[in-house]
């Protein structure tokens, strides 16, 4: 009863599963608190208090209709205030068109997608990536073109120049990065901007910004909009709010797009019709007043020193990570599915490469307590020495 | 081309819906809101059930660590159970937790169900008027919609949806109560619909039932809606809370699998990879929370049927043709004219009535009126009805 291409899907990430369910079985074995668990990008953080507070607060408001439907772009209020947001942090003259709320960044890239893709356009995706990104373009028809990144993940422009042709609709680009942690500087985005603009087809760019507030050592996000026309970004208040069960973000599209308005009423429409109708309404209004504020990235922060630490004392190679809560190191042997399971003997539960496109390296999700990282250092050193076996 | 084919063809079929609401809107800005009889949105005015607010407010002072992090993405357990609680109970079928998938709503919940069962060119049979989002629903995986008429009393048409019937057949999607007409399918006709799909399962080939019960509390006349899990096999229930607990706008409801089905597992899994791929991740989960527990309240349905009741009255005293419907909040008449978009056009321009013309619906020649507003605004809309009656209804 199954869709075929559903069961072939699911089939290439069983290995996932049986990952997972070793780590289950582990978790049984010895006890949750025994074993370091870096899979999931399901941050520990709790939301801000304030947020908590402002959420009673407009539950109890009894303000009427408050829980109906809106308009599918999402309220106008809200959309106004992150427009003003949008307006103080580019310069550029957003206004509540240029918003539609989403039900997550997932929510809001499948509906930049299904507005923009014909059956057989091409979106470029930077590998090692986020492999959602693939059904999500395949949802509407579209191929992804995938292009390695350079060895430290930063664009490799002559890569994605190679790859653009007269099929290619959009690139999809995700600073700071899953897996990787990287955050692309300024000068790279204008390198990709000019080769963008020098392709003889309107190229859009979709920046998908779910981690965007979760920057270190005090660096300056660039700002996309500024950087390249024809860009439309996608905002999650997963990560940044940590509300990610409650599904609330927003596609941001460029006052400086030619016929903007073309794209907006297809988003609004496929908002529609790919069954979100719009965003949960009362997350809508619980954000509205919260676009500056993020949970606590010091905290963040000192848990990325304290791995990375790690990491590197125990002898990883591995890039330093300047936002997200990942961090992406070699893997030691070559097949890093194999490491993973090695790994597993030693209580430290993480994602392979392969799951992100690229083999040889593993996926540490960090967004966990402090301690889980801290006793974790001597298996990490452990599990490294002892790969002599291999 | 700046956006997709597809999505501009389909904009431009509903062109015309935009146009109006526009001019409605208009309209509004000029005569007031006050003055403008609006019938033509889904959209209840209801309040959500005052204990419900109260069980979000509980919730929310007693936070549990992680409530609004993600989980499992088919929900989380403890509501499922709650809820397959309820529906063994109401079907008296051996449903568990295993068998009800949490959605963003009935839409969400159709959207993933058929990115999970459909396969390029598959077909799945619609009883026509329809809600027109399934046309899309259906199209944006890859899937054919076939629409079958229904009979003078929008019940289903067996002849038809047995025509209609190809290999290609993957499903057939039912919304009773329905949109547009408010019409209930009567346990004997699903009866006999059944024996179809039965027979073509005797031979190899098994159509399921795709069964939105969006508007399943909302039933008049203390009519009892059929057990539609113990008439046939392969029935899949796409649920919403949008209207039996007023709270559209929070997109929250559930997929209910038969007990029947055999492979529940495995489309449990394709349930989880298609929300995934599709976005959607999990529904909402503070409304998942809450909603467990209200599982058989709703809003007031006696308010809704006195509604049906005056506008019914209204239309009929006023020489409308009109299927008295059974459920929901629509009601569908026949238009005096042929042409019903002029009709409706007409109704605007001369009582500031708006309704939708039934070829939003696939049905020309008739249109929906929408009567989910406050009681006096039916009220006040009795003479506009009445007028138009009076205008364009030639009698004998």
């Amino acid at each position: 009863m199954i869709s075929k291409k559903i069961s072939e899907s699911m089939k290439g990430s069983s290995w996932i599963r049986a990952m997972f369910e070793e780590g289950e079985r582990l978790k049984k074995q010895y006890g949750d608190a025994n074993i370091f668990d870096f899979t999931l990008g399901n941050p520990i953080a709790e939301p801000p208090r304030e947020l908590k507070k402002e959420l009673i607060k407009i539950i109890t408001s009894e303000e009427k209709g408050m829980h109906r439907y809106m308009t599918n772009s999402g309220y106008e209020d809200v959309r106004e205030e992150i427009a003003g947001f949008h307006r103080e942090r580019t310069g550029l003259p957003f206004t509540k068109e240029h918003i539609i709320m989403t039900v997550g960044s997932a929510g809001g890239i499948n509906v930049i997608l299904k507005s923009l893709i014909d059956p057989g356009d091409e979106v470029i995706v930077l590998n090692p990536y986020f492999v959602e990104f693939k059904f999500y373009i395949e949802n509407h028809g579209g191929v992804m073109r995938l292009v390695d990144t350079k060895d430290d993940f930063h664009l490799d422009l002559k890569n994605i120049k190679n790859a653009i042709h007269e099929k290619t609709k959009a690139i999809i680009i995700n600073s700071p990065n899953n897996p990787t942690g990287v955050i692309y500087d300024e000068e790279e985005l204008r390198g990709l901007a000019s080769i963008l603009y020098e392709s003889n087809k309107k190229v859009f760019l979709i920046s998908d910004e779910a981690y965007r507030k979760i920057i270190y050592d005090g660096i300056k996000f660039p700002d996309m909009f500024s950087i390249y026309e024809d860009t439309i970004a996608i905002t999650s208040h997963s990560k940044d709010l940590a509300l990610p069960g409650e599904r609330i973000g927003y596609i941001a599209i460029s006052p400086r797009i030619e016929d903007a308005q073309q794209i907006i009423d297809a988003a609004i429409f496929s908002n529609r019709i790919l069954g979100f109708i719009n965003a949960p309404a009362i997350m809508q209004r619980l954000v509205k007043g919260f676009q500056k504020n993020s949970v606590d990235i010091a905290d963040y922060q000192k848990k990325r020193d304290a791995i990375y630490d790690i990491l590197i004392q125990s002898g990883y190679e591995v890039v330093k990570p300047l936002g997200a809560f990942y961090i992406f190191p070699k893997s030691p042997i070559e097949d890093d599915i194999e490491f993973i399971r090695h790994l597993q003997r030693y209580h430290i539960l993480a994602v392979p490469g392969t799951g992100f496109g690229r083999k040889g390296y593993f996926r540490i999700a960090y967004c966990v307590e402090m301690g889980v990282i801290e006793r974790s250092a001597p298996y990490f050193r452990e599990a490294i020495k002892n790969i002599g076996g291999f | 081309m700046l956006v997709s084919n597809t999505i501009k063809k389909q904009m431009e079929e509903t062109g015309w819906i935009r146009r109006m609401f526009e001019e409605g809107i208009n309209m509004k800005k000029i005569h007031g809101d006050a003055n403008v009889f609006d019938f033509s949105l889904g959209n209840p005015f209801i309040e959500p059930p005052e204990q419900l607010i109260r069980a979000l407010i509980d919730t929310l002072n007693d936070p549990v660590p992680g409530m609004h992090r993600y989980m499992p993405n088919n929900g989380y357990e403890e509501v499922r159970d709650e809820i397959a609680v309820y529906l063994r109970e109401f079907y008296n079928m051996p449903f568990t937790a295993e068998h009800v998938y949490m959605s963003a709503g009935s839409a969400g919940g159709i959207n993933i169900l058929l990115k999970s069962m459909l396969n390029s060119g598959d077909e799945v049979i619609v009883p026509k008027p329809y809600f027109m989002e399934y046309k899309y629903y259906i199209e944006s995986h890859g899937g054919a919609i076939k629409t079958v008429s229904t009979d003078e009393q929008f019940q289903l048409d067996m002849e038809k949806i047995d025509a209609a019937i190809t290999p290609k057949t993957k499903a057939i999607l039912i919304n009773s109560p329905n949109n547009p007409t408010g019409v209930v399918y009567g346990e004997e006709k699903l009866r006999e619909l059944a024996e179809i799909l039965t027979d073509y399962r005797k031979k190899g080939k098994d159509i399921y039932i795709i069964s939105d019960d969006a508007y399943k509390k909302l039933v008049f006349d203390n009519i009892t809606l059929p057990n539609i899990f113990k008439i046939y096999d392969l029935v899949i229930s796409v649920t919403s809370h949008s209207k039996d607990l007023a709270v559209p706008g929070e997109r929250i409801g559930y997929i209910a699998i038969s007990p029947k089905i055999k492979e529940v597992k495995s489309l449990i899994s394709a349930l989880m990879f298609s929300s995934r791929a599709l976005g959607f991740v999990n529904a909402p989960a503070l409304f998942q929370r809450v909603i467990g527990k209200f599982q058989k309240n709703s809003i007031d349905i006696m308010d809704y049927q006195e509604k049906r009741d005056f506008i019914y009255n209204t239309l009929i005293e006023a020489g409308f043709e009109c299927v008295k419907p059974q459920g929901a909040f629509y009601v569908f008449p026949k238009s005096p004219m042929k042409d019903e978009l002029k009709f409706v056009k007409l109704m605007q321009e001369e009582e500031r009535i708006l309704a939708v013309p039934g070829r939003g619906f696939g049905k020309s020649g008739y249109f929906r009126i929408a009567y989910c507003v406050p009681f006096d605004k039916i009220v006040r809309a009795a003479d506009g009805f009445k007028n138009m009656g009076k205008r364009y209804i030639r009698k004998g």
